[in-house]
């Protein structure tokens, strides 16, 4: 058995979405994870998750409240939707979100493919200050 | 030659009308007419099973939703009205930036609402490419606008209403400025074009 396959049976797109969730709401600036159509099916039930998630597929795609994680060929693809913080820049909040999202990653042993950031709202937080 | 698909009594009653009076009491024709009681009686007990499965669904336990649905649907129905359509921000090969024009636009409303004698009412938010000319841009009519070149083109297209005694030169001015430091600030894009049409009054 290879290091390769031995790591493929454990670093699940769960964990690497879990990972990714951990990592952006440790953010600053980052007020929470959206979510979205595509992962409110599977909170309907499992019929639904059947239907979303690809059958027999370890390594497919998982989907949670605002985080898309997706593990092909040893690469794992994120997909971030948030709200941020009126006080921080939002750009520059992704970026950093990026960056740390693919240290996080990096750390499992897989390689980090492309990490999308979808900005869906800017708020103001509640302990913001506008100076 | 429309052809009539509704059920009816010998009488010339529709079905429909008797069983959407069947809670009231009857009309002056159907305590006549011997169809139409028929159909009363047939109808009312037909009512009366619909009430009491309503009544058994409401209180049978394999009937209630999971817990949570109330929230998950909420969530995404808040989700949804977020997202509208997306600006792509920054695009490179490890990954793209985009924000929901939903978000942009609420920006703008936070920023029209520090300007005093404004109210805003609908805002409009395209894209045009970082290359197009200042040139092209387009100016509806009875608009102004301005520029800058910072990052990808917004042209902002903003309606308000203005309290009356206002000088609106003077406020349109400083709504734009507001928004174009704001975008900025809370983007870290240039605000591009914003086109601010003021169409209407409102009463103080």
């Amino acid at each position: 058995m290879s290091d390769q396959s031995l790591q493929g049976a454990i670093i699940t797109s769960q964990l690497i979405a879990s990972i990714a969730t951990r990592t952006t709401l440790e953010t600053p600036g980052v007020l929470r994870l959206e979510p979205t159509n595509q992962s409110f099916l599977p909170r309907l039930g499992p019929a639904a998750l059947q239907n979303l998630r690809h059958p027999g597929s370890q390594n497919g795609t998982y989907q949670h409240d605002g985080v898309t994680a997706t593990i092909s060929d040893g690469t794992a693809r994120v997909h971030l939707y948030i709200a941020t913080d009126i006080a921080y820049t939002a750009l520059h909040v992704a970026e950093k979100v990026q960056q740390r999202v693919r240290e996080s990653i990096s750390h499992t042993g897989l390689t980090p493919g492309a990490i999308d950031v979808t900005i869906l709202a800017i708020e103001r937080h509640h302990r913001t200050t506008i100076m | 030659m429309a052809l009539e698909d509704i059920p009816r009594l010998g009488c010339g009653r529709s079905i429909d009308r008797i069983w959407g009076t069947i809670d009231r009491p009857p009309t002056a024709h159907e305590e006549q007419c011997d169809q139409c009681q028929t159909a009363r009686t047939r109808l009312r007990r037909l009512s009366k099973a619909t009430r009491s499965l309503r009544e058994s669904d409401l209180h049978n336990p394999t009937m209630e939703p999971r817990p949570g649905i109330k929230n998950a649907i909420m969530d995404v129905v808040r989700a949804k009205v977020r997202r509208g359509s997306r600006i792509l921000l920054r695009s490179a090969d490890n990954g793209t930036t985009e924000i929901s024009e939903q978000a942009l636009s609420s920006l703008i409303r936070s920023a029209a609402a520090a300007i005093p004698g404004v109210h805003s009412r609908r805002c409009r938010i395209e894209i045009r490419s970082a290359a197009a000319s200042v040139a092209d841009e387009d100016h509806p009519t009875g608009t102004t606008g301005t520029s800058t070149n910072a990052g990808p083109r917004l042209i902002i297209n903003l309606r308000v209403a203005a309290a009356p005694g206002i000088v609106i030169p003077r406020t349109v001015e400083a709504l734009r400025h507001e928004i174009s430091n704001a975008i900025p600030a809370s983007v870290g894009i240039g605000a591009g074009t914003v086109n601010i049409t003021v169409e209407d009054l409102y009463d103080v």
